[in-house]
């Protein structure tokens, strides 16, 4: 994200002027953008105008809106985000009121103005205009059968495809029916990898799967490239990184960024650091269930004894509409800041934001143990 | 769609509802208490609910209406009839067909015929959609359930290949009926004699090796072929795997050295036919053995007898002696025969016998097993000692017991369900390129079937008709419940059909869902389960991605009583009540209703975490 232009009062308004660049950047824009901000950009809109001999004429015209934001969506198949608000500036084709649906595009700045930057926000804001490289790792997770391919990115990870197959047993005379299918599958995941992974943007590809099938398809892959002399695989053979897991459905991709030689890779980003947080928490749930709490209120409790050490959230909870529960988390991460306590927010477009989200979406670990927590309903 | 209602055939109001008692008062019918987790989980519940009916009172009830069956239209007649009251069809078809009483308010086609000189299948003249019940009323006859107390005549006269038509007032026993009427057909000896074996253990015990071994010593494999197999596996540099070999049939399995999914063979033992159902033994492929062991009707573990491998299959996270044996008492399976192998290793010491007898034995005994069920054998499958006869080299003089194959002799079958609607879960969906036929492999586990039958095929929904059965690679007419076969389907495309789905009767579909509350108990377990907490789901053959969405309570072990509402977490050995969500739709049932369909795993981080049954379905797809 390139941030053009900050113009912030003491206060907490302000507006700031940025463009984003990647599809990460539409998830950040995604958290800033709350109901009631005014977002001004160029858009286009159908506008309908009367001709001298009564007759209307539709024309598509590109033109500067400032709109206040009613809702957003974000859409995650396809990486867009889209703002639908009434009009407020004064404008030739627009009348003041009028809704239109802003689509926010990659390259195209826009300006968000605020009543008021959070430090929330303004974390984020800090984070998005690091020019740090991001996490970008491919992911193949599979088992006989069935495989995921997966793009980790700083803040956001993407399906990118999902390839399935019924693969039948080996034995008797169905032994040739079983290569057949097999082979058949690999050369879908074959396919599904070469089209969406680039090595350009990727740091490394991973490979993962209980069993064999990921020697299986490593072999079967670097064969195939060697045949049909794809440069693209040939030239970054060593970028390639198998790795066990446990089985191929989608919540081991957590095991995969847990595993050392993944994690020496990716371990200055955010992602390995919500692993890490998450990892932490289970641990010491599963040792000291009194030292762990997931749950508004168990959190709010142990809060309001100064106890939590550790905070994690997802950042689905500062985007609710009412603005009293945003304002309540902000203050929940600042003052565990101020107690030189820890929060990571992490996104829930990454498996371990999915994970907390199910379990609440609020947990944290304390600084000592809180059995009273235990009778406390959920 | 045709084939989208239960019950579509143009009928009396009063038939429908007669149905459906049936189908109530079945319920209520005997569940064999066998001994396993599910039992104990389910018979607790049945206590602590007090179904209120008696089942002595429901059996007397109903052995005071004795009806007899239509073959036709499935109606069930009063014993006074003689002839169907929905369809006309005769009872005893060799009457004369003058002497018919009447044919009653036939809504249901005229056109149907009368079944005087019947030779051959009841003409499929009828109009509905049913029509598949005038071929296949052996299903009717066979697959259909019954009343247990009630006497039911029956016209057996279509009957596929027979052309004798026999009418049988039969009493309480239904596998009796079959008997019965098997007797024209010269083929089975009466009550299916398969058992189904697995062969569970950890890895590089000798599983696949004594399975060959025993192959080749029965004569299932000839010598030919059991030298090409020597040949070659000397030529990979892999001499001693020369009997595994005979199982372990795809090049990746014989190149590794390993077994990666069950191995299906067949053999004869003096009483029964055994299918051996050879599981992998690897940590990551025992989602592998879970489909393959479903089917299993009792077990062999092997054992490595050599110092240290024992020690390190016994071990909490990393052996497979003790996963496996816990999964297969999950199963119901209360037979086992303990096979410590490679004896030749430890000169046949029976010192080493001993500690290991005594380590492994409370170890069983722990998980369930009775002492009573459970026969240890030292062998050794190299050599070929102790395997089918009494072993020969003087170092084992010291073992009086029996050898593996009269082992297996001693092994009691369990009830069959006969009687419940056919149902069978697939296990392997074979398509041949040179017919348009699909073939499903699987153990029957209610009802029986035979060739010509139409069947529904779930989670498709599709109907399709059984073009031949396949057992132990010979066609055979008919299969019973507990059989292993291979049912050749047409009529149905292939992605129809899919490993994981059932088939099941027409009228008796089972339900498919992906929201379902289980009770479970969990094992020992790492991290404690909580609210969210993402699992792969193990159902028969079906696996699919899960999570916890709500965990209900806690209950007492011994009691069945709730002890906790909404926990904020589970930790090892808790009984307790949870809602899951599965990323796809299953087919399943509660395990009262059937026990095939009703058993689930639970697996993650690599581990078994907990078993469980199926006590309510939640939306299902019909």
């Amino acid at each position: 994200m390139k941030i053009v232009h900050r113009n912030l009062m003491p206060d907490g308004s302000g507006s700031v002027k940025m463009t984003p660049e990647e599809a990460d950047d539409l998830w950040l824009a995604y958290n800033l953008i709350a109901q009631g901000d005014m977002v001004s950009c160029s858009t286009v809109r159908k506008v309908m105008r009367e001709a001298a001999s009564g007759g209307r004429d539709s024309e598509r015209v590109k033109l500067q809106l400032q709109i206040k934001v009613e809702g957003i969506e974000y859409d995650k198949e396809g990486s867009a985000l889209r703002i639908r608000g009434k009009n407020m500036l004064k404008n030739e084709h627009v009348t003041v009121g009028a809704f239109h649906t802003l689509e926010i595009e990659l390259h195209r700045p826009f300006v968000l103005k605020k009543e008021l930057w959070d430090s929330v926000a303004l974390d984020e804001l800090n984070q998005a205009s690091d020019p740090k490289a991001s996490a970008d790792l491919a992911v193949l997770l599979m088992q006989e059968g069935l495989a995921h391919l997966f793009l980790v990115g700083k803040s956001v990870t993407t399906t990118r495809s999902r390839v399935e197959a019924s693969i039948p047993r080996k034995h008797g005379p169905a032994v040739a029916g079983y290569d057949k299918a097999l082979n058949k599958f690999f050369n879908n995941v074959m396919q599904a990898f070469l089209k969406h992974i680039d090595f350009s943007i990727v740091r490394c590809a991973v490979i993962a799967s209980p069993g064999f099938t990921k020697d299986q398809f490593h072999g079967h892959l670097l064969l195939e490239a060697e045949r049909k002399q794809l440069r693209p695989i040939i030239e970054n053979k060593s970028r390639i990184v198998l790795v066990p897991t446990t089985s191929g459905y989608k919540h081991c991709l957590r095991e995969v960024l847990e595993a050392p030689n993944v994690m020496n890779i990716i371990k200055d980003t955010k992602a390995a650091k919500e692993v890490q947080a998450l990892k932490n928490f289970f641990s010491i749930l599963s040792k000291d269930p009194s030292r762990a709490c997931y749950g508004p209120k168990h959190v709010d409790v142990a809060h309001e004894q100064l106890a939590i050490d550790t905070l994690l959230l997802t950042d689905e909870l500062f985007r609710s509409g009412d603005v009293a529960t945003r304002q309540k988390y902000v203050n929940l991460v600042e003052s565990v800041k101020a107690s030189k306590g820890e929060a990571y927010i992490m996104s829930s477009m990454h498996v371990s934001g999915e994970q907390l989200a199910q379990l609440t979406g609020v947990a944290a670990i304390l600084r000592f143990p809180l059995p009273e927590l235990e009778d406390l309903e959920m | 769609m045709p084939g989208s209602e239960l019950v579509g055939m143009p009928h009396k109001g009063g038939y429908r509802a007669h149905f459906e008692d049936d189908y109530d008062a079945y319920e209520d019918y005997d569940y064999d208490s066998g001994d396993d987790y599910g039992d104990e989980l389910f018979e607790r519940d049945k206590t602590l609910q007090e179904l209120g009916k008696d089942k002595n009172a429901v059996a007397r009830q109903e052995e005071a209406f004795i009806v007899w069956r239509c073959p036709i239209c499935t109606y069930d007649n009063e014993d006074s009839l003689t002839a169907c009251e929905m369809c006309g069809v005769l009872r005893n078809p060799l009457v004369n067909p003058s002497s018919r009483s009447h044919s009653s308010g036939d809504n249901v086609s005229t056109e149907r015929e009368r079944s005087a000189p019947v030779e051959s299948k009841l003409p499929a003249k009828v109009a509905d959609r049913r029509s598949g019940v005038t071929e296949d009323d052996s299903l009717v006859i066979s697959g259909k359930k019954t009343f247990v107390a009630s006497n039911i005549g029956r016209t057996n006269s279509s009957f596929s290949g027979s052309g004798k038509a026999k009418t049988d007032v039969e009493t309480k026993s239904t596998s009796a009926n079959l008997k019965k009427q098997k007797a024209p057909e010269k083929q089975d000896k009466g009550i299916s004699n398969q058992l189904n074996l697995a062969v569970v253990g950890h890895v590089d015990s000798g599983k696949s090796t004594l399975s060959g071994r025993l192959l080749h010593l029965l004569g299932r494999i000839s010598q030919k072929k059991m030298h090409k197999y020597a040949e070659e596996a000397k030529q990979h540099g892999k001499g001693s795997f020369a009997y595994a070999w005979a199982l372990d049939e795809s090049p990746e399995e014989r190149e590794r050295g390993i077994t990666m999914t069950v191995g299906v063979a067949f053999l004869k033992s003096r009483k029964y036919d055994v299918v051996l159902l050879d599981s992998p033994g690897h940590r990551d492929l025992v989602p592998n053995m879970i489909s393959g062991a479903t089917q299993a009707d009792a077990a062999i573990l092997v054992i490595d007898g050599s110092i240290g491998s024992f020690e390190g299959g016994m071990d909490a996270t990393r052996g497979q002696t003790r996963e496996h044996a816990q999964l297969i008492r999950s199963f119901g399976v209360d037979q086992i025969i303990v096979v410590v192998n490679k004896m030749d290793v430890v000169g046949y010491s029976e010192e080493r016998y001993d500690t290991i007898k005594q380590k492994l034995g409370t170890f069983l005994r722990s998980c369930g097993y009775k002492d009573s069920s459970v026969t240890y054998i030292p062998a050794s499958a190299m050599e070929n000692q102790n395997l089918i006869e009494k072993p020969s080299d003087a170092k084992l003089s010291w073992y009086e017991g029996p050898s593996i194959l009269e082992a297996i002799d001693s092994i009691q079958l369990p009830a069959r369900d006969y009687s419940k609607p056919m149902l069978m879960p697939i296990c392997d969906v074979i398509k041949l390129e040179s017919q348009n036929q699909i073939s499903a492999c699987g153990k029957l586990e209610n009802g029986a079937i035979r060739a010509g039958d139409k069947v529904l095929v779930l989670p498709s929904k599709e109907r399709a008709k059984v073009h031949s059965l396949l057992r132990d690679s010979h066609p055979c007419n008919v299969a019973r419940a507990g059989d292993n076969v291979t049912i050749l389907l047409q009529g149905i495309e292939e992605n129809h059909v899919t490993a994981g789905g059932v088939i099941c009767h027409p009228d008796f579909p089972v339900k498919i869902s992906s929201c379902l509350e289980l009770k479970i108990l969990v094992f020992d377990i790492p991290t404690p389960i909580l609210i969210g907490s993402q699992m792969e789901f193990h159902i028969h053959h079906a696996k699919t991605a899960a999570r916890v969405s709500k965990i209900v309570s806690v209950l007492d072990p011994k009691t069945g009583k709730v002890t906790k509402k909404s926990p904020r977490c589970l930790l090892s050995k808790q009984n307790a009540i949870i809602e899951v969500i599965l990323d796809k739709t299953v087919c399943v049932e509660e395990y009262s209703k059937c026990r095939a369909l009703g058993r689930v795993f639970l697996r993650a981080s690599g581990r078994t975490i907990a078993m469980g049954i199926v006590t309510h379905v939640t939306e299902s797809e019909w």
